[in-house]
This record gives C-alpha cells, structure tokens and sequence, in this order.
C-alpha cells in the first residue's frame, strides 16, 4: 500500500527527534505550504505509527514539562526506503511516455 | 452568558459556536447541554469539535498533544472534545485529509450507532410495560425513547452519507 501523503511527511520530519508542533511546521516549510497537517490528523497517524512501531517516544521529560518527540524506527526507515523506491519506479518511468499528442 | 441547546450533530453544533463568536461571545464551558459564554472580541475565535477513540487513556493524552501544538482544550464532556484556536494564528482545521476524515465520522458513526441499539432496547422494554399497564406517565417515556431512536438513527445515516461523499471524493 502506498503512503499516505501525511504518512510520508511525518516521516521525513522524524527523521531526527522532533514534536507534534515541530513536525507541522517542518512539513508546511518543506512543501511550502502545500501541506499543512491538521493537528487531529497528525495526532491520529503518529498513535497508528507507534502501534506499528514506525516510528518510537523518543524523549518525555516529565518534570520539566518538555514536549513529547518521536523519532523514526528501523522498521519505519525501511517502509518509507520501499516507498521511496516505489516513487522513484514512478518518476522514472514518466520519461517513457509516448508523445503523440 | 448561558444557552441551553440540545445537540447531536457536531458540525451544526461547530457551526452555531463559529456563529457565536463572530457576535463576540467566546464558547467556554459545556455542561449537560448548557453552554457558557463570556464575551471576545467578534471572530476572535475558530471552534473544532472532535470525537475521541476511548475515553479512559486518550483524554490526558489528547490534551496535552493539542496544547503542545497551540490549541486551547476549551472543554471535555464524555468523549467529546471541544477546541478553539485564535484566528489570527491562522486556519484551524483539526483534520486535512480524506483518511483522517472518514476515520473520524467513523468514530461518530460508531458512536451513534451504539446509543442507537441501547435506546432500542429501552424503548421495546417500555414499550412493553406501558401497553402492559396502560400508565400515562410509561407512555410519555416510551414516546420519548422512540424519538430519541429517530434522532440517532438520523445520525447514523449522516455520518453514512458523509462518509460516502468523502470516499467519493477521493
């Protein structure tokens, strides 16, 4: 099954630890605004994610009150290397078009 | 200020408190289909209400994901989660795809469609007992509980729906 487009961008923002805020923010900066993940919709896909162990807490500092991050796993570099792969498999094979029109 | 209203339909529900604060009145509290209002300035305001998967460990879990991401948990009642970010901080849509979309009337759904089987049993129970007894005041009830089965199954079907024009759209 194919990423979703949220999916695939939570990922590339945990790629090194960050939180919920940090990742809405770094997904907008990235596709310049085209992707603004609504907060309940990335709430909802980092619990999935955790469940599948994509992606791990990375740090809770519970006294100081510290936002919660997350951080990629081993299984979720390896979905997101297969969907790469996939989305590469497509643009490469973009160039095989005929052009009759 | 205090308004009572019954509510099952969290979009016209959304609705009407978008419409309040745009008159100056900030939504601040729910209890038992009373809401509190306090004065804002008119439009300070975007309200989101949202449905939680289960009540027990989400709540604190919840809350503190959204106050993290600068929204303000406005109120809790139930499962019900109401939300409100200040409108010069930009748009507030809780959900931005299809997928989190449809799971999310698909919590409704779930939601309604569960009440919806407790109240029918409730209703043939007192259906029974009242043409039983012929009582006035079991009538009343059981009326009322056939209503109250409408009403829930209205929304079952609009969630349905909602989430077929959803799908549609994908």
């Amino acid at each position: 099954m194919p990423l979703t487009e949220a999916l695939y961008y939570i990922l590339v923002a945990v790629g090194r630890p960050n939180h919920g805020y940090g990742i809405i923010q770094e997904v907008s900066e990235i596709t310049n605004g085209r992707v603004v993940l609504g907060p309940g919709t990335l709430y909802g896909a980092i619990n999935s994610m955790l469940s599948k162990e994509w992606i791990r807490l990375y740090s809770e500092d519970k006294t100081s009150r510290k936002k919660k991050e997350y951080k990629i796993t081993e299984k979720g570099k390896k979905i997101f290397d297969e969907e790469v792969k996939r989305l590469k498999e497509l643009l490469n094979n973009a160039g095989k078009m005929g052009e009759d029109l | 200020m205090k308004k009572f209203r019954l509510y099952l339909d969290k979009d016209t529900e959304q609705d009407w408190l978008m419409k309040m604060s745009k008159e100056g009145w900030a939504f601040s509290k729910f209890v038992l289909g009373v809401y509190t209002f306090v004065p804002c300035e008119p439009g300070q305001y975007i309200y989101q209400i949202d449905l939680l998967d289960n009540w027990v460990g989400d709540k604190k879990d919840f809350a503190e994901f959204m106050e993290d991401s600068g929204i303000e948990v406005v109120s809790q009642w139930y499962r019900w989660v109401f939300l409100r970010k200040k409108a010069a901080e930009g748009p507030f849509d809780l959900y931005t795809d299809t997928e989190s979309k449809i799971a999310q009337y698909s919590r409704v759904r779930k939601f309604f469609s569960i009440g919806l089987l407790v109240e029918i049993v409730c209703f043939f129970v007192e259906l029974n007992s009242a043409v039983r007894t012929g009582d006035f005041s079991l009538w009343l009830i059981t009326f009322l509980l056939g209503f109250i089965v409408l009403a829930f199954l209205r929304m079952v079907w609009k969630c349905r729906w909602k989430i077929e024009q959803l799908q549609r759209g994908r």
